[in-house]
């Protein structure tokens, strides 16, 4: 046995370095790939890589007693390696012969190799940095109460720092300056007579960040994102970028770019020069050069127009509202009071200043009114009616290939189009535009939650309130607080026959003029319509192929549409290379899942080699830190989803939550070391963890929205206080387990710690396919249970564990 | 033009496309079994019957549009990359594209995004005049060099914004937008003669793409969304 070191305060400093630094590269990370590929092949990525954590534990069961016997060398120079290689990794993964295209990896499989080296340039940082901290745990595993604590604050602040650079820095120059602090880490770990190589290290080390910092790398990103396409074009060149948490927002002027969606074959005029701006590569909207004199005619021959053919819309809701494509259309139909509403900040701050200062803002126009939050929570607080509700585009021209099917849109759930529903003037209409899908799914779903939403207000026939006309490439569908009017309904044919566009509903619609400029070659289009304004909607949610019921509050991806039972089917029709571009998100999201599982259970098996398979502890070390470490996981992801309405942005969502339970667990962890009677109350800890877990599950939302209307800092307070009890519970299970398991058996201290790892991160995948499939409620539940696991081993006659 | 030319054009196409023939079977061209097996299995099965577009088809070294790393892949039933956020299409849609727009031998036909040039290649055996627009100047150019090289002398390479289509040498019997943009240019619609058809791709190019077929007959203009997997409904059978 390793006699019981003492510990001092340096190294209780490295450890909330390191884990800061590990917890801000992660973040800079997910930023970075989100630039260069898509946000799901970040997530994908990030999540292998976390693996780093189970390795470093697999790593450390098998070379304990050599590590522990240099220990004093080896923690300095684990933090510096993984500094140092936190800096490398991004231009090494920038690099021509390695960096991958995520579109590529279906077309050619060299890219497959090339993810693979990704996976472990950026799996190396995480496996040096949690190496150091786990050889810490167990060198000092009788402080882990303290080592704990300083574990979780450090990543809590590292998530606050993080957020914090990345509106001063560009994302690639980020991984530089956050490596100083493991390099801070391992001087200050340093040992008082250090040798000459570590010194040696320890120099080249700051001579290559100061040259990183000095020469950030590159990103590159992939040709076929939309950015790169545009720069493409003749004279394009990006006028203006900011960073921000929100991700890397740019500006870009070309002769040759356009906008007009979907427009009429009627329009004869010139489609005027824009520019276009662009968040993390992908494009956000086209900017409107607005004049005083200025008109938008282009949108009135789109079938966006719909709602104004019906009628004057003196008060209009912008919600979403990017670069205020529709807000300026609403000044040119001549509206009284205009609100947009944008949660991004970054993108709102840049609209209105930078690119307007050649022409009067749109923004500064006396009949807009600025709202900077998420649409959704502003549609909680306001108190007005609107004679026009219009939401921002869906999907995309010629489709998402499911980018999005993971995004939480709590704009089209069945509860935002309620409340959506009751703000409307009693003329007043929402009015929603989306490209024409093949398969269709995106109309067809947007149908299906009006028509719910109408017939839970009491309308028995919602076909009356909906008018929808097509073009060749988009839909409009738009829903009046009222029956339409005859004369309404005339107004909307008359509309349809200047710009070709047909109808698809009216209260008096005939078959033959739903298709009389634009034909369907699958014209059972118009059946699903029917289908779904009818009341035997629900055989076609069985039947159809693709998920089209509304999505809701509670399962709140409007754009999943994937149903496994359909794959082989869709298999047969479009060729299996096409699959991957029907439901990419959720797909990397099951293929992460997959990969992940693999290693874990590899990482898992590897240290039992050196361990042995034998012996009383281990069902108990595996039930007992899987438990806790998927419990966890799956309440920190529900508690940031479910703040992310309450603060009316993702961003300052994930910060409250990530920081608040880190910072709450550590304090109970170094309770935990003070509390001499813990190892008695403890099945009572997990029982009250439980029992608060069951409870959130079931009011958390309900008080969530009772309180949303109260003052941001109210919020905060509410939020954090919610947040903490839970969360001081649950930074004690883990301390109190390894502490027992030390008790009886250190060798097995590393191995139940990079089980904790392993699990925290297939948690998180496991956490987003429940939510999908059956809804935030249950994740909780599954929370619940997974911390039922550690009590149910607790129980004498089970697994047992000396000392319990 | 009248009718004696459009036979003495037609016979020198017939002429050079037997030579074609005959030449890549002299020079033993290692890919000619596989494109023959790339019209019958992908292009044929799937119901495109026209004969000049098959033989278009059959005679376009497609394997010299591509970039050199891909060759071995080039007749795959898959689109593949070509550079700058561009692709080659899937060889049946190209075949399926250029059946939609009827071509017949005296026909002008306009293109938009010329990509390597393939899809011009395919047109040029079969119509009278191809007149390609390719936005990106370092595709344009290598494609007007391709092409050029392979003889393709009734095809015209322009690098410029498509936007405005080919003023001077309007109106087209077809034209064919390889690079789908969000609307329809309406110079585009302006330079389609009466009569006239217009394609266009909607959809992520790795993905099935769906076809917009544009009409203009007597000054009405009708659209036609086409289903890449034709008439089989998506629903499920039960």
């Amino acid at each position: 046995m390793i006699p019981m070191a003492s510990i001092n305060k340096r190294i209780l400093f490295a450890i909330g370095f390191v884990s800061a630094a590990i917890i801000a590269f992660q973040l800079v990370l997910m930023q970075i790939l989100s630039i260069v590929q898509w946000y799901h092949f970040a997530y994908m990525v990030i999540s292998v890589a976390l693996l780093g954590f189970g390795a470093a534990g697999t790593v450390l069961s098998i070379f304990r007693r050599w590590l522990l016997e240099r220990f004093e060398m080896a923690l300095p120079l684990l933090m510096i390696f993984s500094g140092i290689t936190m800096a490398i990794a991004t231009g090494l993964s920038q690099s021509s012969c390695i960096r991958f295209d995520s579109y590529l990896l279906f077309a050619d499989l060299s890219h497959t190799w090339r993810l693979a080296f990704t996976y472990l340039i950026f799996f190396i940082p995480f496996f040096f940095g949690a190496l150091a901290i786990g050889l810490v745990f167990v060198k000092h595993v009788h402080h882990i109460g303290r080592l704990y604590f300083a574990n979780l604050i450090g990543s809590g602040a590292g998530g606050v720092v993080a957020l914090g650079l990345a509106w001063i820095f560009l994302s690639q120059e980020l991984p530089a300056i956050i490596a100083i602090l493991p390099i801070i880490s391992g001087i200050i770990v340093l040992p008082k007579k250090p040798k000459v190589f570590i010194l040696l290290v320890t120099f080249l080390s700051v001579i290559i960040i100061t040259f990183i910092i000095i020469h950030p790398p590159c990103l590159v990103l992939s040709e076929f994102k939309d950015l790169s396409r545009t720069l493409n074009l003749p004279e394009a060149k990006v006028t203006l970028e900011k960073s921000s948490p929100y991700g890397l927002i740019q500006v870009v002027g070309s002769p040759a770019l356009r906008y007009a969606p979907g427009l009429s074959l009627t329009y004869e005029e010139k489609v005027s020069i824009t520019k276009a701006v662009f968040n993390n590569g992908d494009w956000l909207g086209p900017v409107i050069l607005w004049g005083k004199t200025d008109t938008q005619p282009v949108m009135d021959y789109t079938t966006s127009a719909l709602a104004y053919s019906m009628g004057r819309r003196d008060r209009v809701l912008v919600l979403d509202a990017g670069t205020g494509i529709d807000v300026s259309h609403a000044i040119t139909k001549g509206a009284k009071e205009i609100t947009y509403v944008e949660p991004n900040s970054a993108l709102l701050g840049l609209l209105k200043r930078e690119p307007f200062k050649e022409v009067d803002s749109l923004f500064d126009n006396a009949d807009v009114s600025i709202h900077n939050t998420n649409s959704r929570t502003y549609l909680l607080t306001d108190t007005s009616q609107y004679d026009l509700i219009t939401l921002p585009m869906i999907g995309a021209f010629g489709g998402t290939s499911g980018l999005y099917a993971l995004s939480e849109q709590y704009l089209f759930t069945k509860e935002a189009f309620r409340q959506m529903w009751l703000k409307l003037t009693p003329n007043g209409v929402i009015s929603i535009t989306c490209w024409m899908d093949y398969p269709f799914r995106n109309p067809l779903k947007i149908l299906s939650s009006i028509c719910e939403v109408l017939e839970g207000q009491g309308i028995e026939n919602p076909a009356h309130f909906i008018a929808a006309v097509r073009s060749w490439g988009t839909i409009s569908i738009a829903v009046k607080r009222s029956p339409l009017s005859a004369y309404e309904i005339g107004r909307i044919r008359a509309f349809c026959t200047k710009m070709l566009f047909d109808p698809v509903i009216l209260p008096d619609i005939k078959e033959a003029e739903r298709a009389q400029f634009n034909v369907l070659a699958d014209d059972q289009f118009f059946r699903y319509v029917d289908e779904i304004l009818s009341s035997e909607r629900g055989s076609l949610y069985k039947e159809y192929d693709f998920n089209i019921r509304p999505a809701t509050d509670n399962r709140p991806y409007f754009s999943q549409f994937l149903r496994w039972q359909s794959l082989p089917h869709l298999a047969r029709l479009f060729g299996e290379r096409a699959l991957p571009f029907f439901e990419i998100g959720y797909l990397i999201v099951v293929l992460t899942l997959v990969q992940i599982s693999i290693a874990a259970v590899l990482l898992i098996i590897l240290p039992l080699f050196s361990i042995g398979w034998r012996g009383g502890n281990k069902p108990w070390t595996v039930l007992y830190f899987s438990g806790i470490g998927i419990g966890y996981m799956f309440v920190e992801i529900i508690f940031i989803q479910r703040f992310i309405l309450y603060f009316g942005s993702p961003i300052y969502s994930a910060a409250l939550v990530i920081s608040s339970m880190l910072v709450c667990s550590g304090i109970g962890s170094f309770m935990s070391s003070k509390w001499t009677g813990i190892r008695k109350s403890f099945p009572v800890i997990l029982g009250v963890i439980i029992v608060l877990i069951f409870g959130y599950a079931i009011i958390l939302t309900p008080i969530l929205l009772k309180t949303i209307t109260v003052a941001f800092e109210i919020k905060l307070l509410l939020a954090f206080l919610f947040v903490a009890p839970l969360s001081f519970f649950m930074g004690i299970p883990f301390p109190v387990g390894i502490s027992l398991l030390a008790g009886k058996d250190e060798k097995e201290v590393p191995w139940a710690w990079g089980i904790n790892g392993c699990l925290s991160v297939v948690s998180t995948a496991v956490a987003t396919i429940i939510a999908v499939e059956i809804g935030f409620f249950w994740v909780m539940v599954f929370a619940c249970l997974a911390y039922a696991l550690p009590l149910i081993v607790n129980i004498k006659g089970l697994f047992t564990l000396q000392h319990i | 033009m009248s009718g004696m030319g459009v036979c003495m054009t037609n016979l020198i196409i017939g002429l050079t496309m037997l030579f074609s023939f005959f030449n890549v079977s002299s020079d033993n061209d290692p890919y000619t079994e596989q494109r023959q097996q790339m019209v019958t299995a992908q292009i044929e099965r799937r119901g495109v019957g026209d004969k000049a577009t098959l033989n278009a088809m059959r005679s376009v070294k497609r394997h010299l549009f591509v970039r050199e790393g891909l060759i071995k892949h080039a007749y795959d039933d898959r689109p593949l990359p070509i550079g700058y956020g561009q692709t080659i299409s899937q060889p049946y849609i190209v075949a399926y594209m250029t059946e939609l727009i009827h071509p017949k031998p005296h026909h002008r036909v306009l293109e938009i995004g010329s990509g390597s040039g393939y899809q011009a290649a395919v047109l040029a055996g079969i119509v009278e005049k191809v007149y390609t627009i390719e936005i990106i100047p370092q595709l344009g150019n290598s494609a007007k060099n391709r092409l050029k090289k392979l003889g393709c002398t009734n095809v015209e390479v322009k690098v410029a914004d498509g936007y405005f289509g080919w003023k001077e040498h309007a109106p087209f019997d077809a034209i064919i937008v390889t690079a789908a943009s969000e609307y329809i240019p309406p110079p585009l619609i302006e330079q389609l003669k009466d009569g006239g058809r217009m394609v266009i791709p909607v959809g992520s190019p790795f993905m099935v793409q769906m076809l917009m077929l544009v009409e203009k007959k007597g000054g009405k203009i009708t659209t036609t969304g086409l289903m890449p997997v034709r008439f089989v409904p998506f629903r499920r059978s039960n």
